[in-house]
């Protein structure tokens, strides 16, 4: 049994070595397996969730995100929305839209923002939109997080 | 026991000249191929920096093996990493962001590299809802998650707890400061305190849950003082920002000067306290022999980590919280501490069971720092050749 264990510990140390060549070697391959292997995604918190509809404008389109309330278990009473609009070149100085963010038909609410002052207005059509969260310049367009609430 | 009384053993586990440099030509080979990654660089000063990083790199792994000493070598090495990476980041930053600071924007499009800290606060919010509680990437950029939790998998088989003493890119900060005087002012630090990282640790995996943020980031991680931080843009913000440049202040620099110990590590980094439970599936460990040992307690004051006292001493071994640093080892006159293999017999060969240690370890040291140490010398050679730092 003792000669076993002394086997196995000198193999482990052994292969302890090839483990690390194979972590920098194999980092690429290795990082897309686990990726896909455990489903892991950026929490929808920081990327705003899934985009749910695209609106096309012509040079430029609105992309509406899933209203995100996730939390540890089940959801939670306060959330927000996400609208990007892009691509930079193609928006103009003065965007003004209104989203119908939960598909009812019925518009939830009215943004304008202005681009070039980077300030915005929000009408809440819905007793769920609560205020602007906040306003983002992107590399690629502008977005916007509009605070929403659970009726209760 | 008088610790000036002591006289040192004679016997020194070195190892001749001849095998000193066949043991070395495997790491002489993949530090080549892991620096060059094919090609010679073809401006000269990227030449020039990547060939001072292979020689650095390798002249320290010729004295670890040579000399016996593993601590004096592994922290001059590992405190050039640590100062180099801030430059090297930092710079980085500032050439692609303009700024040290994250901006909201930057956050949203996933451009935060991703942290090992951060990893025992995703785990459970990965388990429930399989989303990762940081703003970066998955796959495919710079410290990508999904790279890091690979990196961190790797090494903790391979390591354990070794990560904080061999791959921790922040570690080599207090670790420098903690040998800045000769002797300690404050000498007497009760072990109780030994407990706070645990409990950091179970504070910030809690709130990470409950909140789905990252609260340590957030709020308590020193090191955002010497990497990136949130822009100042509200109260809470602020708050923020004035708690972590503090607790560097206190924990990176001053604390650890005082103590002669890694404050931060040893005392509230709390991956470092997660870490530690990995120790426990890991094959490499630190023994005392006690027979050899002659009660000097010098290890149990070099430790920095607060791995060794008078309890564990009895059992022959260190805390599971020892980061396999080998300051002990290299402070004990008498030997009679030793690297050791988990399985094998303690009256071993310990010269073999350090060298298959120092193999995997030095590895990821160097693969880790080599391009942080390349990169950080090629800005400094920009700085003293055209007066910046950054590509214009």
């Amino acid at each position: 049994m003792n000669k076993l264990k002394s086997i196995l510990g000198y193999t482990w140390a052994f292969i302890a070595f090839f483990i690390i060549l194979a972590t920098f070697f194999g980092n690429e391959r290795f990082s897309k397996v686990l990726a896909s292997a455990t489903g892991m995604k950026v929490s929808p918190w920081y990327t705003g969730g899934e985009v749910i509809s695209v609106i096309d404008h012509g040079t430029y389109r609105t992309l509406v995100h899933r209203p995100v309330f996730d939390a540890l278990i089940g959801e939670k009473r306060e959330g927000f929305i996400q609208i990007n609009w892009e691509p930079s070149t193609g928006i103009p100085q003065v965007i003004e839209e209104k989203i119908d963010y939960d598909k009812d038909r019925k518009e939830d609410l009215l943004i304008i923002l202005d681009t070039s002052t980077g300030k915005a207005t929000l009408t809440a059509y819905s007793p769920s939109i609560v205020s602007i969260e906040r306003i983002y310049r992107l590399k690629n367009g502008w977005a916007v997080r509009i605070a929403l609430r659970k009726p209760s | 026991m008088n610790q000036d009384k002591i006289k040192p053993d004679v016997v020194v586990p070195q190892i001749s000249l001849i095998k000193t440099l066949l043991l070395m030509l495997p790491m002489m080979f993949l530090t080549f191929a892991i620096l060059t990654q094919g090609k010679l660089p073809s401006d000269p000063k990227s030449l020039f920096a990547m060939v001072i990083t292979y020689l650095f790199i390798n002249a320290t792994f010729f004295m670890l093996l040579y000399t016996g000493k593993t601590d004096k070598f592994r922290s001059i090495f590992f405190i050039t990493y640590a100062v180099l990476f801030v430059v090297s980041f930092i710079t980085h930053l500032i050439e692609i962001r303009g700024s040290m600071a994250v901006s909201q924007a930057n956050m949203l499009q996933g451009e935060t590299p991703f942290c090992h800290i951060v990893i025992p606060m995703t785990l459970i919010p990965l388990a429930f809802t399989r989303t990762i509680i940081f703003p970066g990437t998955i796959i495919g950029s710079f410290a990508s998650i999904a790279s890091m939790f690979v990196l961190w998998i790797g090494v903790t088989l391979a390591l354990g707890r070794g990560f904080c003493s061999w791959g921790c890119f922040f570690g080599g900060l207090d670790d420098g400061f903690s040998r800045i005087l000769k002797r300690p002012v404050i000498k007497n630090i009760n072990f109780n305190w030994t407990y706070l990282p645990y409990a950091v640790l179970i504070a910030v995996v809690l709130t990470a849950a409950i909140s789905l943020s990252p609260t340590y980031c957030a709020w308590l991680c020193p090191y955002k003082t010497v990497t990136e931080f949130v822009e100042v843009t509200s109260f809470k913000i602020l708050m923020q920002t004035i708690i972590f440049v503090s607790l560097f202040i206190g924990l990176v620099i001053i604390l650890p000067i005082l103590t002669r110990r890694r404050i931060q590590c040893g005392l509230f980094c709390p991956f470092g306290a997660f870490q530690s439970f990995t120790n426990k599936i890991n094959v490499f460990e630190v023994r005392i022999d006690k027979e050899k040992c002659v009660k000097c307690k010098r290890c149990i004051q070099a430790c920095p980590t607060f791995s060794l006292s008078e309890e564990v001493w009895e059992k022959g071994k260190t805390r599971i919280s020892c980061t396999k640093c080998g300051k002990c080892i290299d402070s004990c006159l008498k030997k009679a501490i030793f690297f050791h293999l988990k399985g094998t017999p303690l009256s071993g060969n310990q010269r073999i069971y350090r060298i298959l240690f120092l193999y995997p370890a030095f590895l990821f040291l160097a693969t880790l720092a080599g391009g942080n140490i390349q990169d950080g010398m090629m800005k400094i050679i920009r700085l003293i050749t055209t007066g910046s730092m950054f590509i214009h």
